[in-house]
Parts: C-alpha cells; sequence; structure tokens
C-alpha cells in the first residue's frame, strides 16, 4: 500500500509531505497450522500535509485466540486517534515550525504532555471499548471459552501490540507498547532508535493492550527532524527484527536503505518492500507473521535524484554496509493484506 | 531462455535473514564415577539423540538448532564450546571421557552455562534455550556450591526461562537437586541402568524439539515423560501439528 501524505507539492517536483509504504505477510509457522495473520497495519492523512501510520502484532499464544481482530482495532483506532492529536497539534499552532531554540524545546514538551495525557490513554480507552463491544455483540463461542484461563480479563483474547507514528510539521511522535522495532534512518545514513527500550520485553513475554498497565507500558517518544533530519522510519512487528542475522541490524539497515534511496526510485521501493516481509516472514526467517510501514520523508523520496556525487543532500557517502551480505533473490511481489 | 519467469531482483537492506537460533546445551557428568560402562552408554546415548534432533530441525519451521556440550566434573570443561548445527555435531562426533577422581561439581557447571547464556553472548532473537543435565550421582560441591551455581544461571534471563531437563543416571542420583535445577512442568528422567541411557536421552530430545512448540499438550507430554520414555513420543493429544513452531507470545 502507498500513502502520500499530501496531495500537492511543495515545489516542483518537492514532495510536501512523508510518503508511507506499507506490507504484512502471514508467517510460514501460521501457515503451517492454519493460523491467519494476526498483524495489522493502517495508514492514514493526518492534518493538512501529515500522515499517520500503526503496525500490530496480535499475541500467538492460544489464551489470545482473538488477537488478529485485536490488532486490527488496534491499527484503526491508533489512526483516528493519531488524526485527532494531530488535529489538536495543529490547533495549538505546535506544528509550525519554531524559530528559537528555547520555543522549540517548550513545544516540545507540550508535545509529550499531549502524547501521554491524551494519545496513549485515548487509544487505551477506545480499545478497550471496541473489545468489550465485540464480545457483546459477539461472545465467546464454547470452544473459545475453553482455550481462555480462569480470570481472564476479556480483552487478553484480543491482546495485540500497537507501534504507532504521526508525523506532522517537523515533528515524528511515536508510541509503543509491546515488541517490534522502530528505527529512524537518518540523512547519512546512521540508524537512530528513538523509541526507549523496554527491560520488561524478553522475547518470550511482551506488555499489550491488554495488559493491566497498558497505558503506562506505552513508550513514547518524539523526533524533531528539523535538528534529525532522517530520510526514513521504520515501523516493524517483531517478525521483521527476529530473522535479521546481524544483530545491530538497525544499523546495516539504515545504511543500505540510505543507499537504496539515492539508487532507487519510490516506485521500485513499494515494488520491494512486499518482497522484504514475505522473506522475513518465510522459513529462511523468522517465520512469524511481519508487518512493516515504511515511512520516506521528502527528503527520502528526492534522494535519489540528487546529483551529490557519493551521497545525499549534502551528506556524507552512503554506500552499502560492505559487511552486509545483500541478497538478491527473485522478487515475491504480493498484495498488502 | 524460452518459457523462464520474468524475475525482478530484489535488494533487501540489511545483513540478511535466518532463522531463529534455539541454543540446546548438554551438561554432561564426567566425574569419576562414570568410569566404564555409564560412559559408554553416555556416549552411545548422546549419539543415538543427535539424529532425532536432526529429523526435527528438518521438519520445523522457525529454529535452527545449535548444540554445545559441556563435560563437568571437579571442574566444568566445555566439550562442545562453541554452538554448532546438531547435523555437525553428529557427522563429527568423538567421545566424551571421563575425568580419573573427578568429582560431581554442578556449581561451576552452572556457572559455565550461565556466562554462555548471557545478554551479551545470546542472540536477542535467539528462541528459549534447553538445558539437558546427564548425572549418575549427587552434586559434590563445597557448602552453597551448587545453591550458589544454580543461583547464577537462574539469574540471567535466559536460564530462568530456559527449558531446563535432567537425566540422573540410577534411582539415587534423582535427588532434591535436580528437582531445583528442573523445569517445573517436566519431571527427572530416572535410567536404571545403562542400557536406559539412549532411551532416555531420546525422551529427553523430543522434551527438547517439542515442549516449546505451539499446540502441545505439555501436560500430556510431561505425563508421557514420567513414564520415563515408555511410549514415546505416541500420544497424539501431545503432538502438534508438523511443523508448528513456538509463537506463544503472551502478555507478561
Amino acid at each position: 500500500m502507498i500513502m502520500p501524505a499530501a496531495s500537492g507539492n511543495s515545489g516542483p517536483g518537492r514532495p510536501a509531505g512523508w510518503l508511507v509504504l506499507t506490507a504484512s505477510e502471514r508467517g510460514a509457522a501460521h501457515v503451517a497450522v492454519k493460523t491467519p495473520n494476526q498483524d495489522s497495519v493502517a495508514v492514514e492523512r493526518a492534518g493538512a500535509s501529515g500522515v499517520v501510520t500503526a503496525v500490530a502484532d496480535g499475541h500467538g499464544h492460544s489464551r489470545h485466540l482473538r488477537s488478529g481482530k485485536g490488532s486490527r482495532y488496534a491499527v484503526t483506532i491508533g489512526c483516528q486517534v493519531g488524526q485527532e492529536f494531530a488535529d489538536k497539534l495543529t490547533a495549538d499552532r505546535l506544528d509550525e515550525p519554531a524559530i528559537a531554540t528555547a520555543e522549540t524545546e517548550a513545544r516540545a514538551e507540550r508535545i509529550v504532555d499531549l502524547a501521554t495525557g491524551f494519545l496513549v490513554p485515548t487509544v487505551v480507552d477506545r480499545w478497550r471499548e471496541a473489545v468489550l463491544a465485540d464480545v457483546e455483540a459477539d461472545p465467546f463461542t464454547e470452544a473459545e471459552q475453553g482455550k481462555r484461563r480462569r480470570g481472564d480479563d476479556p480483552t487478553i483474547a484480543y491482546g495485540s501490540t500497537l507501534l504507532l507514528c504521526v508525523a506532522v510539521g517537523n515533528w515524528l511522535v511515536l508510541a509503543q507498547i509491546g515488541d517490534g522495532d522502530v528505527v529512524g534512518v537518518c540523512a547519512d545514513g546512521t540508524a537512530t532508535l528513538p523509541v526507549p527500550a523496554d527491560p520488561q520485553l524478553d522475547g518470550l513475554v511482551t506488555t499489550s493492550l491488554c495488559g493491566p498497565h497498558a497505558i503506562s507500558d506505552f513508550r513514547v517518544a518524539i523526533v524533531n527532524t528539523t535538528r534529525t533530519p532522517l530520510l526514513a522510519a521504520l515501523l516493524a512487528t517483531d517478525g521483521y527484527g527476529n530473522a535479521q542475522v546481524v544483530e545491530e541490524w538497525p544499523d546495516s539497515f539504515s545504511k543500505d536503505l540510505a543507499w537504496l534511496l539515492r539508487e532507487r526510485d519510490m516506485r521500485w521501493l513499494a515494488s520491494q518492500l512486499p518482497a522484504w516481509a514475505a522473506r522475513c516472514a518465510s522459513a529462511n526467517g523468522s517465520a512469524d507473521d511481519t508487518t512493516v510501514a515504511l515511512l520516506i520523508s521528502p527528503a527520502g523520496q528526492t534522494a535519489h535524484e540528487i546529483t551529490v556525487p557519493g551521497g545525499t543532500a549534502g551528506t556524507t557517502a552512503s554506500e552499502p554496509d560492505p559487511g552486509t551480505d545483500e541478497i538478491t533473490i527473485p522478487a515475491d511481489i504480493r498484495t498488502t493484506r | 531462455m524460452c518459457g523462464a519467469p520474468l524475475m525482478t531482483e530484489t535488494l533487501m537492506p540489511g545483513g540478511g535473514v535466518a532463522r531463529r537460533p534455539l541454543h540446546f546445551i548438554v551438561m554432561a557428568d564426567c566425574s569419576g564415577s562414570m568410569k566404564g560402562e555409564k560412559m559408554q552408554a553416555l556416549n552411545y546415548a548422546l549419539r543415538s539423540m543427535l539424529p532425532h534432533l536432526v529429523d526435527w530441525e528438518r521438519d520445523q519451521l522457525q529454529a535452527q538448532l545449535l548444540i554445545r556440550i559441556l563435560a563437568f566434573a571437579s571442574a566444568p570443561n566445555w566439550y562442545v564450546a562453541d554452538p554448532v548445527p546438531v547435523a555437525e555435531l553428529s557427522a563429527r562426533w568423538r567421545n566424551l571421557e571421563y575425568v580419573p577422581m573427578g568429582r560431581t561439581n554442578m556449581g561451576p557447571a552452572f556457572r559455565a552455562v550461565a556466562e554462555a547464556l548471557s545478554p551479551d553472548r545470546l542472540e536477542r532473537r535467539a528462541l528459549r534455550p534447553a538445558i539437558l543435565l546427564i548425572t549418575d550421582g549427587l552434586p559434590t560441591d563445597p557448602p552453597g556450591g551448587f545453591e550458589q551455581g544454580l543461583a547464577e544461571l537462574l539469574g540471567t534471563a535466559a536460564g530462568r526461562s530456559a527449558l531446563r531437563l535432567a537425566v540422573a543416571i540410577g534411582r539415587d542420583a534423582s535427588s532434591e537437586p535436580l528437582d531445583r535445577f528442573r523445569s517445573q512442568d517436566v519431571p527427572v528422567l530416572v535410567a536404571d541402568g545403562t542400557d536406559e541411557i539412549a532411551d532416555r536421552l531420546v525422551t529427553a530430545s523430543i522434551a527438547v524439539s517439542r515442549m516449546s512448540e505451539i499446540g502441545v499438550n505439555r501436560e500430556a507430554l510431561a505425563a508421557q515423560l514420567l513414564q520415563s520414555g515408555q511410549n514415546r513420543g505416541s500420544d497424539p493429544a501431545a503432538q502438534p501439528e508438523r511443523g508448528a513452531v513456538r509463537f506463544d507470545d503472551t502478555i507478561l
């Protein structure tokens, strides 16, 4: 799926906002046991030239028997609330560029306050409301009851992670609960990981929208793209990261993606993203459901047009990682699910 | 080429993809009391176990099984120090040897495994590891040594979450210390004689391969293990579907 943030351009050939590419692939192990893809992804416009996107991973354990539905609620509600959040930023003029450093700092604080005070609790509350309404409309069957644990809150059946990104003005506002990765690709090809790590996540259990402390388990981060220019940002469920051979894969990913953005156009990138997800979801990768949302900044969208030898606009050269085992495979192009 | 499908190249950023590693560490008692028939039987049993693991690895979709062997007596000694694919170890197997006068000090062995499973030495994407302890006797650690070593192992996230199996060679070896080591839902497997060691290790290998899969009835499988390998793996209720692997991520 391709979603441009704005319908118009800011100048001749210059994109006004972020472009979002998405892909989702059912894991090979899910195919083997005939379970559906429990991941979800959504993207919507936000404000005049912004965009909001979300990926979510419904938990695979049998007690989370409606987690596919839970992840769909998560991305839909995440994007709806993200749009409202973007409107609030616009109403408060927080999305406008600030001149003075002190003003920028003050705006950053207010954005974080709004994210923690409105965005996160509203997403959690509405997700719970949606889940409880669904249970009322479609009660658990006898078979489903058999899979639930005694005393489980109904929302546990719908357990899901959520990674949400609101890109508006010069800000990226990120909110994440549970596992998965958010990787920012800087203009020089280095990686930035804006969302703080959660020591509670050990690869076996995860924080969740269905958890008792969902609001406080969210991790929030903002990126001022004036200070930290980004070419792209990746939101991915853990099926992507768990497939990567390299331990510090965000570094290799960023360096390679910066190079690809310079060498290839957006159409090519859009055609490849489903193949990347498919490769991660395959039996040669994590075999888990894999879902990605790749946000490309205006600078990233035009990087390939810039003829600065060996580099993106005004940056140092960004060659593909020499240590990378870059793979050439027949593309397995699939539609977004 | 006539009829060849049109293919488009894919360049994928990053360092490539691979199956997730599943680390399996065998802690083999090589103390002096293992001399003779027991050591022969242990080597035979380990050799017999490997093909079962090779088969399982081939049939499932997610994990790459990597095995290490720690021989322990008075002190631990990595017999296979670096994780190797199970098929590779099977192909170049060399027998373990007992340590003359060697004691059964488990504490330092647990510490060695804890170090191997420390966060800086274990891939973040690694699946829950499995540890198999095989011994014919009670721990002979100095006072507190067993407890300290075990605490160190269980103090690591990977050690705590690992599938921990114990095979006791002889009824006397099935002791309270082994109960403290093993995972809660997996009984100590007892080999009454050397001829049963191979059977118990094959049972253990089934546990390694099956206990972490989705769809498995862990209680039913544990009950099977309690039967000490009798009719191992035959209860359909305990079997997940072929190719099922663990994505049982759940909430904290």
